[in-house]
Protein backbone atom coordinates (compact mmCIF):
# COMPACT_ATOMS: atom_id res chain seq x y z
CA UNK A 1 0.00 0.00 0.00
CA UNK A 2 1.29 3.66 -0.95
CA UNK A 3 1.92 5.68 2.04
CA UNK A 4 3.56 9.05 0.43
CA UNK A 5 3.59 9.72 -3.16
CA UNK A 6 6.94 12.03 -4.16
CA UNK A 7 6.57 13.49 -7.25
CA UNK A 8 8.83 15.69 -9.49
CA UNK A 9 8.10 19.65 -10.64
CA UNK A 10 9.28 20.72 -13.90
CA UNK A 11 6.68 18.98 -16.57
CA UNK A 12 5.19 17.28 -14.09
CA UNK A 13 3.49 18.64 -10.85
CA UNK A 14 4.06 22.05 -13.42
CA UNK A 15 2.93 22.15 -16.94
CA UNK A 16 6.17 23.57 -17.92
CA UNK A 17 9.78 24.00 -15.99
CA UNK A 18 9.90 26.02 -13.14
CA UNK A 19 13.33 28.38 -14.32
CA UNK A 20 12.32 28.91 -17.81
CA UNK A 21 9.70 30.85 -17.37
CA UNK A 22 10.55 34.64 -17.18
CA UNK A 23 8.73 36.14 -14.44
CA UNK A 24 5.40 34.26 -13.59
CA UNK A 25 6.32 30.47 -12.97
CA UNK A 26 4.33 27.81 -15.45
CA UNK A 27 0.78 26.53 -14.09
CA UNK A 28 -0.07 23.79 -11.91
CA UNK A 29 -1.44 20.95 -13.70
CA UNK A 30 -4.68 20.35 -13.73
CA UNK A 31 -5.40 16.82 -13.85
CA UNK A 32 -2.64 16.38 -11.33
CA UNK A 33 -4.01 18.56 -9.22
CA UNK A 34 -7.06 16.67 -8.84
CA UNK A 35 -4.75 13.69 -7.92
CA UNK A 36 -3.24 14.95 -5.39
CA UNK A 37 -6.50 16.32 -3.73
CA UNK A 38 -7.90 13.14 -4.05
CA UNK A 39 -4.86 11.04 -2.72
CA UNK A 40 -4.68 13.40 0.80
CA UNK A 41 -8.61 12.60 0.88
CA UNK A 42 -7.54 8.83 1.13
CA UNK A 43 -4.66 9.72 3.80
CA UNK A 44 -1.64 9.42 1.52
CA UNK A 45 1.10 12.10 2.05
CA UNK A 46 2.66 14.16 -0.50
CA UNK A 47 6.11 15.04 -0.74
CA UNK A 48 8.81 17.06 -3.51
CA UNK A 49 12.23 15.93 -5.24
CA UNK A 50 13.23 18.36 -7.34
CA UNK A 51 16.60 19.81 -8.93
CA UNK A 52 14.73 23.51 -8.67
CA UNK A 53 15.65 25.72 -5.92
CA UNK A 54 13.41 25.51 -2.35
CA UNK A 55 11.44 28.04 -3.48
CA UNK A 56 9.69 25.82 -6.49
CA UNK A 57 8.58 23.82 -3.35
CA UNK A 58 6.71 27.32 -1.81
CA UNK A 59 5.29 27.74 -5.45
CA UNK A 60 4.04 24.24 -6.24
CA UNK A 61 2.64 24.28 -2.58
CA UNK A 62 0.42 27.29 -3.63
CA UNK A 63 -0.26 26.72 -7.12
CA UNK A 64 -1.84 23.35 -6.43
CA UNK A 65 -3.18 23.91 -2.73
CA UNK A 66 -1.50 20.82 -1.87
CA UNK A 67 0.18 20.21 1.81
CA UNK A 68 4.03 18.74 1.42
CA UNK A 69 4.93 16.57 3.84
CA UNK A 70 8.57 16.85 2.72
CA UNK A 71 10.51 18.56 0.12
CA UNK A 72 14.10 17.76 -1.36
CA UNK A 73 15.51 20.33 -3.38
CA UNK A 74 19.10 20.49 -4.98
CA UNK A 75 21.21 18.34 -6.77
CA UNK A 76 21.18 15.42 -4.81
CA UNK A 77 20.39 12.38 -7.39
CA UNK A 78 16.44 11.62 -7.27
CA UNK A 79 17.26 8.13 -5.63
CA UNK A 80 19.28 10.43 -3.15
CA UNK A 81 16.14 12.55 -2.17
CA UNK A 82 13.42 9.51 -2.36
CA UNK A 83 15.67 7.94 0.24
CA UNK A 84 16.39 10.97 2.17
CA UNK A 85 12.45 11.64 2.14
CA UNK A 86 11.31 7.88 3.48
CA UNK A 87 14.39 8.89 6.66
CA UNK A 88 12.49 12.59 7.41
CA UNK A 89 9.04 10.89 7.16
CA UNK A 90 10.05 7.52 9.09
CA UNK A 91 8.07 5.62 6.37
CA UNK A 92 9.64 1.85 4.33
CA UNK A 93 10.65 2.65 0.98
CA UNK A 94 8.49 0.17 -0.54
CA UNK A 95 5.60 2.30 1.00
CA UNK A 96 6.64 5.40 -1.29
CA UNK A 97 5.88 6.17 -5.31
CA UNK A 98 7.86 8.47 -7.43
CA UNK A 99 6.46 9.99 -10.38
CA UNK A 100 9.05 11.81 -12.46
CA UNK A 101 8.37 13.00 -16.43
CA UNK A 102 11.89 12.08 -17.27
CA UNK A 103 12.78 8.47 -18.09
CA UNK A 104 16.62 8.81 -17.02
CA UNK A 105 15.13 10.14 -13.14
CA UNK A 106 12.78 7.60 -13.22
CA UNK A 107 15.24 4.43 -14.33
CA UNK A 108 17.63 6.05 -11.49
CA UNK A 109 15.03 5.82 -8.92
CA UNK A 110 13.94 1.91 -10.13
CA UNK A 111 17.76 0.64 -9.90
CA UNK A 112 18.92 2.07 -6.89
CA UNK A 113 15.06 1.42 -5.12
CA UNK A 114 13.15 -1.54 -7.16
CA UNK A 115 10.87 -1.35 -3.74
CA UNK A 116 9.65 1.88 -4.88
CA UNK A 117 6.83 2.18 -7.45
CA UNK A 118 7.94 4.74 -10.47
CA UNK A 119 5.56 6.22 -12.66
CA UNK A 120 5.29 8.10 -15.37
CA UNK A 121 3.52 11.22 -14.97
CA UNK A 122 0.21 9.92 -17.22
CA UNK A 123 0.33 6.67 -15.28
CA UNK A 124 -0.36 8.92 -11.67
CA UNK A 125 -3.56 10.33 -13.58
CA UNK A 126 -4.84 6.83 -13.13
CA UNK A 127 -3.33 6.05 -9.92
CA UNK A 128 -6.70 6.72 -7.66
CA UNK A 129 -8.21 3.88 -9.31
CA UNK A 130 -5.54 1.62 -8.62
CA UNK A 131 -5.26 -0.89 -5.09
CA UNK A 132 -2.28 0.22 -4.41
CA UNK A 133 -3.65 3.85 -4.05
CA UNK A 134 -6.98 2.56 -2.44
CA UNK A 135 -6.87 2.00 1.86
CA UNK A 136 -9.05 -0.31 2.49
CA UNK A 137 -10.58 1.84 5.36
CA UNK A 138 -10.28 5.40 5.82
CA UNK A 139 -11.11 7.03 9.45
CA UNK A 140 -10.66 10.64 11.02
CA UNK A 141 -6.97 10.22 11.72
CA UNK A 142 -6.34 8.94 8.06
CA UNK A 143 -8.18 11.82 6.46
CA UNK A 144 -6.30 14.28 8.98
CA UNK A 145 -2.73 12.56 8.57
CA UNK A 146 -1.23 15.15 6.40
CA UNK A 147 -2.25 17.88 8.78
CA UNK A 148 -0.44 15.39 11.38
CA UNK A 149 2.84 15.45 9.58
CA UNK A 150 2.80 19.33 9.05
CA UNK A 151 2.23 19.57 12.87
CA UNK A 152 4.80 17.14 12.93
CA UNK A 153 7.52 19.13 10.85
CA UNK A 154 6.61 21.75 13.51
CA UNK A 155 8.08 19.17 16.33
CA UNK A 156 11.34 17.96 14.98
CA UNK A 157 12.28 21.76 13.70
CA UNK A 158 11.64 22.51 17.32
CA UNK A 159 13.51 19.60 18.83
CA UNK A 160 16.38 20.12 17.04
CA UNK A 161 16.50 23.42 18.22
CA UNK A 162 16.03 22.09 21.65
CA UNK A 163 18.95 21.85 23.97
CA UNK A 164 17.72 19.78 26.72
CA UNK A 165 17.25 15.56 26.86
CA UNK A 166 14.92 13.92 24.96
CA UNK A 167 12.49 13.45 28.46
CA UNK A 168 13.13 17.19 28.37
CA UNK A 169 11.44 18.15 24.98
CA UNK A 170 8.71 15.13 25.72
CA UNK A 171 7.73 17.30 28.37
CA UNK A 172 8.27 20.68 27.02
CA UNK A 173 5.75 19.58 24.21
CA UNK A 174 2.97 18.82 26.11
CA UNK A 175 3.31 15.70 25.49
CA UNK A 176 -0.15 13.52 26.61
CA UNK A 177 -0.38 9.92 26.12
CA UNK A 178 -4.19 8.58 27.11
CA UNK A 179 -4.52 5.10 27.64
CA UNK A 180 -8.59 4.10 27.48
CA UNK A 181 -10.31 1.20 26.98
CA UNK A 182 -11.14 0.08 23.71
CA UNK A 183 -14.71 -0.08 22.09
CA UNK A 184 -16.48 -0.72 19.39
CA UNK A 185 -16.29 2.40 18.07
CA UNK A 186 -12.52 2.78 18.03
CA UNK A 187 -12.40 -0.87 15.65
CA UNK A 188 -12.38 1.22 12.26
CA UNK A 189 -9.13 2.99 13.45
CA UNK A 190 -7.44 -0.09 14.89
CA UNK A 191 -8.20 -2.05 12.01
CA UNK A 192 -6.67 0.72 9.87
CA UNK A 193 -3.76 1.14 12.09
CA UNK A 194 -3.40 -3.25 12.00
CA UNK A 195 -3.60 -2.44 8.20
CA UNK A 196 -0.42 -0.30 8.03
CA UNK A 197 2.01 -0.03 10.87
CA UNK A 198 4.94 -2.63 10.16
CA UNK A 199 7.71 -1.39 11.93
CA UNK A 200 5.81 -1.05 15.11
CA UNK A 201 3.81 -4.38 14.92
CA UNK A 202 4.69 -7.36 16.73
CA UNK A 203 2.59 -10.05 14.72
CA UNK A 204 2.11 -10.46 10.45
CA UNK A 205 -0.91 -10.53 9.54
CA UNK A 206 -3.69 -7.72 9.72
CA UNK A 207 -6.37 -8.09 12.22
CA UNK A 208 -10.05 -7.87 10.75
CA UNK A 209 -12.83 -6.01 11.85
CA UNK A 210 -14.28 -9.32 13.18
CA UNK A 211 -11.39 -10.14 14.89
CA UNK A 212 -11.06 -7.05 17.06
CA UNK A 213 -14.46 -7.04 18.23
CA UNK A 214 -14.25 -10.44 19.24
CA UNK A 215 -10.81 -9.02 21.06
CA UNK A 216 -12.65 -5.72 22.73
CA UNK A 217 -15.58 -7.96 23.83
CA UNK A 218 -13.83 -10.51 25.05
CA UNK A 219 -13.52 -10.91 29.25
CA UNK A 220 -10.29 -12.67 28.79
CA UNK A 221 -8.62 -9.48 27.48
CA UNK A 222 -7.86 -5.93 28.36
CA UNK A 223 -7.43 -4.14 25.08
CA UNK A 224 -5.87 -0.69 25.61
CA UNK A 225 -6.10 1.80 22.81
CA UNK A 226 -3.21 4.69 23.17
CA UNK A 227 -4.54 8.29 22.34
CA UNK A 228 -1.31 10.55 21.65
CA UNK A 229 -1.25 14.64 20.99
CA UNK A 230 0.81 17.12 22.63
CA UNK A 231 0.89 21.33 21.59
CA UNK A 232 1.83 20.91 18.06
CA UNK A 233 -1.30 18.24 16.90
CA UNK A 234 -3.24 15.64 18.17
CA UNK A 235 -2.60 12.25 16.83
CA UNK A 236 -5.46 10.38 17.61
CA UNK A 237 -5.64 7.06 18.28
CA UNK A 238 -1.98 5.69 17.58
CA UNK A 239 -1.28 2.21 19.20
CA UNK A 240 -3.35 -1.01 20.55
CA UNK A 241 -2.42 -3.88 22.66
CA UNK A 242 -4.17 -7.00 23.89
CA UNK A 243 -3.08 -8.48 27.18
CA UNK A 244 -4.45 -11.60 28.06
CA UNK A 245 -5.34 -12.18 31.20
CA UNK A 246 -3.72 -15.43 33.79
CA UNK A 247 -4.34 -15.73 36.68
CA UNK A 248 -0.95 -15.46 38.39
CA UNK A 249 0.71 -16.52 35.67
CA UNK A 250 3.08 -14.78 32.70
CA UNK A 251 0.42 -12.72 31.01
CA UNK A 252 0.54 -12.73 26.92
CA UNK A 253 0.63 -9.57 24.90
CA UNK A 254 -0.57 -11.30 21.65
CA UNK A 255 -1.01 -7.96 19.86
CA UNK A 256 1.10 -4.62 19.39
CA UNK A 257 0.80 -2.66 17.41
CA UNK A 258 1.80 1.33 16.98
CA UNK A 259 1.52 3.91 14.14
CA UNK A 260 5.12 5.36 13.16
CA UNK A 261 4.45 8.64 13.68
CA UNK A 262 4.56 7.74 17.53
CA UNK A 263 8.04 6.62 16.67
CA UNK A 264 10.29 8.45 18.90
CA UNK A 265 7.96 10.27 21.45
CA UNK A 266 8.26 7.67 24.07
CA UNK A 267 4.53 6.08 23.43
CA UNK A 268 5.33 2.51 22.74
CA UNK A 269 7.99 2.67 25.94
CA UNK A 270 4.88 4.01 28.15
CA UNK A 271 2.77 1.46 26.64
CA UNK A 272 5.16 -1.46 27.20
CA UNK A 273 5.65 -0.14 31.09
CA UNK A 274 1.79 0.33 31.55
CA UNK A 275 0.97 -3.04 30.28
CA UNK A 276 3.86 -4.28 32.91
CA UNK A 277 2.23 -2.37 35.71
CA UNK A 278 -1.43 -3.15 34.66
CA UNK A 279 -0.53 -6.93 34.51
CA UNK A 280 1.51 -6.91 37.90
CA UNK A 281 -1.39 -5.10 40.05
CA UNK A 282 -3.60 -8.17 39.13
CA UNK A 283 -1.17 -10.19 40.44
CA UNK A 284 0.69 -11.70 36.59
CA UNK A 285 4.26 -13.04 37.49
CA UNK A 286 5.48 -11.89 34.40
CA UNK A 287 5.08 -10.10 30.77
CA UNK A 288 5.13 -12.39 27.60
CA UNK A 289 4.71 -10.21 24.20
CA UNK A 290 5.34 -13.17 20.69
CA UNK A 291 6.74 -11.33 17.60
CA UNK A 292 7.65 -12.15 14.31
CA UNK A 293 11.21 -11.18 13.52
CA UNK A 294 11.03 -8.92 10.70
CA UNK A 295 13.39 -6.58 8.96
CA UNK A 296 11.10 -4.24 9.60
CA UNK A 297 10.11 -4.64 12.85
CA UNK A 298 13.95 -3.85 14.31
CA UNK A 299 12.30 -0.67 16.16
CA UNK A 300 9.67 -2.70 18.28
CA UNK A 301 12.69 -5.14 19.28
CA UNK A 302 14.60 -2.11 20.12
CA UNK A 303 11.52 -1.30 22.35
CA UNK A 304 10.84 -4.64 23.67
CA UNK A 305 14.48 -4.79 24.76
CA UNK A 306 14.70 -1.15 26.28
CA UNK A 307 11.53 -2.46 28.56
CA UNK A 308 13.60 -5.41 29.46
CA UNK A 309 11.81 -8.26 27.62
CA UNK A 310 14.40 -10.69 26.48
CA UNK A 311 13.92 -14.06 24.23
CA UNK A 312 15.97 -17.09 24.06
CA UNK A 313 19.16 -16.34 22.62
CA UNK A 314 18.84 -18.06 19.14
CA UNK A 315 15.47 -19.75 19.19
CA UNK A 316 13.80 -17.64 16.33
CA UNK A 317 15.08 -16.87 12.71
CA UNK A 318 14.09 -14.19 10.52
CA UNK A 319 10.04 -14.99 9.74
CA UNK A 320 9.82 -16.99 12.90
CA UNK A 321 8.14 -15.97 15.99
CA UNK A 322 9.91 -15.20 19.29
CA UNK A 323 8.58 -15.36 23.15
CA UNK A 324 10.21 -11.91 24.58
CA UNK A 325 9.46 -11.79 28.40
CA UNK A 326 10.42 -10.45 31.80
CA UNK A 327 9.46 -10.51 35.10
CA UNK A 328 7.43 -8.80 36.76
CA UNK A 329 8.16 -9.32 40.64
CA UNK A 330 11.08 -7.02 40.72
CA UNK A 331 11.65 -3.42 39.90
CA UNK A 332 8.82 -2.42 36.76
CA UNK A 333 10.11 -1.07 33.69
CA UNK A 334 8.87 2.85 33.99
CA UNK A 335 5.85 4.82 32.78
CA UNK A 336 6.08 8.58 32.51
CA UNK A 337 4.23 11.28 34.62
CA UNK A 338 2.34 12.50 31.40
CA UNK A 339 0.76 8.80 30.85
CA UNK A 340 -3.03 9.04 31.84
CA UNK A 341 -3.87 5.39 32.06
CA UNK A 342 -6.84 3.88 32.79
CA UNK A 343 -6.37 1.29 35.73
CA UNK A 344 -7.67 -1.91 33.71
CA UNK A 345 -9.62 -2.94 35.99
CA UNK A 346 -13.40 -1.64 35.24
CA UNK B 1 39.49 7.24 16.28
CA UNK B 2 39.22 4.11 17.59
CA UNK B 3 35.92 2.19 17.13
CA UNK B 4 34.42 2.64 20.40
CA UNK B 5 34.85 6.60 19.41
CA UNK B 6 33.01 6.56 16.13
CA UNK B 7 30.22 4.48 17.78
CA UNK B 8 29.81 7.70 20.17
CA UNK B 9 30.06 10.22 17.40
CA UNK B 10 27.38 8.08 15.81
CA UNK B 11 25.41 7.86 18.55
CA UNK B 12 25.26 11.77 19.17
CA UNK B 13 24.61 12.19 14.81
CA UNK B 14 21.25 9.94 15.38
CA UNK B 15 20.09 11.51 18.68
CA UNK B 16 21.31 14.72 17.63
CA UNK B 17 22.61 15.53 20.87
CA UNK B 18 26.63 16.34 20.51
CA UNK B 19 26.97 15.27 24.01
CA UNK B 20 26.93 11.80 23.71
CA UNK B 21 30.11 11.76 21.53
CA UNK B 22 31.90 12.03 25.07
CA UNK B 23 29.39 9.29 26.55
CA UNK B 24 31.92 6.59 28.36
CA UNK B 25 32.26 2.81 26.83
CA UNK B 26 30.79 1.57 29.80
CA UNK B 27 27.29 3.74 30.01
CA UNK B 28 23.98 2.06 29.50
CA UNK B 29 22.63 3.09 25.95
CA UNK B 30 18.38 2.56 26.82
CA UNK B 31 17.51 4.20 29.66
CA UNK B 32 20.03 6.39 31.74
CA UNK B 33 22.05 9.51 29.79
CA UNK B 34 22.16 8.13 26.62
CA UNK B 35 17.60 7.50 26.51
CA UNK B 36 18.21 5.55 23.00
CA UNK B 37 14.77 4.74 21.91
CA UNK B 38 13.11 2.54 19.03
CA UNK B 39 13.73 5.47 16.51
CA UNK B 40 17.26 6.59 17.65
CA UNK B 41 18.32 3.15 17.92
CA UNK B 42 16.76 1.76 14.94
CA UNK B 43 19.11 4.86 12.75
CA UNK B 44 22.15 3.45 15.02
CA UNK B 45 21.79 0.22 13.80
CA UNK B 46 20.93 1.40 10.22
CA UNK B 47 24.36 3.49 9.98
CA UNK B 48 26.15 0.70 11.77
CA UNK B 49 25.45 -1.66 8.87
CA UNK B 50 25.97 0.79 6.20
CA UNK B 51 29.11 1.74 8.13
CA UNK B 52 30.85 -1.48 9.35
CA UNK B 53 28.81 -4.51 7.20
CA UNK B 54 27.28 -5.92 10.57
CA UNK B 55 24.25 -6.38 10.82
CA UNK B 56 23.12 -6.65 14.31
CA UNK B 57 19.36 -7.15 14.55
CA UNK B 58 19.68 -10.26 11.92
CA UNK B 59 22.69 -11.55 13.89
CA UNK B 60 21.67 -10.66 18.06
CA UNK B 61 17.78 -11.09 18.60
CA UNK B 62 17.91 -9.62 22.17
CA UNK B 63 19.79 -6.50 20.51
CA UNK B 64 22.34 -7.57 23.59
CA UNK B 65 25.07 -5.38 21.62
CA UNK B 66 22.79 -2.21 22.31
CA UNK B 67 23.64 -1.92 26.18
CA UNK B 68 26.95 0.18 25.67
CA UNK B 69 28.93 1.54 23.26
CA UNK B 70 31.61 -1.03 24.22
CA UNK B 71 29.31 -3.82 23.88
CA UNK B 72 28.30 -2.64 20.54
CA UNK B 73 32.09 -2.06 19.48
CA UNK B 74 33.19 -6.05 20.83
CA UNK B 75 30.34 -7.31 18.55
CA UNK B 76 31.38 -5.05 15.75
CA UNK B 77 35.21 -6.11 16.37
CA UNK B 78 34.07 -10.06 16.72
CA UNK B 79 32.56 -10.28 13.13
CA UNK B 80 35.11 -7.45 10.92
Amino acid sequence: MIKCVVWDIDNTLLDGVYLESAGQPPPADPALTAVLRELSGRGILHALASRNPPEAADYVQAATGAQFAAARCGWDSKAESVRAIAAELDLATDTLAFVDDDMIERAEVAAALPEVLVLTPEDAGQAPQWPDFSPPVLTAEGRRRAGMYAARQRRQAEAAAFGGSREDFLRHAGTRITIGRAGTADIPRLHELSVRTRQLNSGAAALSEDDLAALVSSPAYLVPAVSLRDDYGDDGIVGVAALARNGAGSWPVPVLMMSCRALGRGVLEALLGWLSRTAAAAGATGLTVPCLITDRNVPLRLALAAAGLRAAPGSAAAGERAEFSRSLTGPLPPVPDWLTGWDGTS
Amino acid sequence: MNLTGELAGLLAEVTGHPELAALPPAAPLFGGEAGLDSLSGARLLRQVHERYGVDVAAEDLNLDALQSLGALAAFIADRR
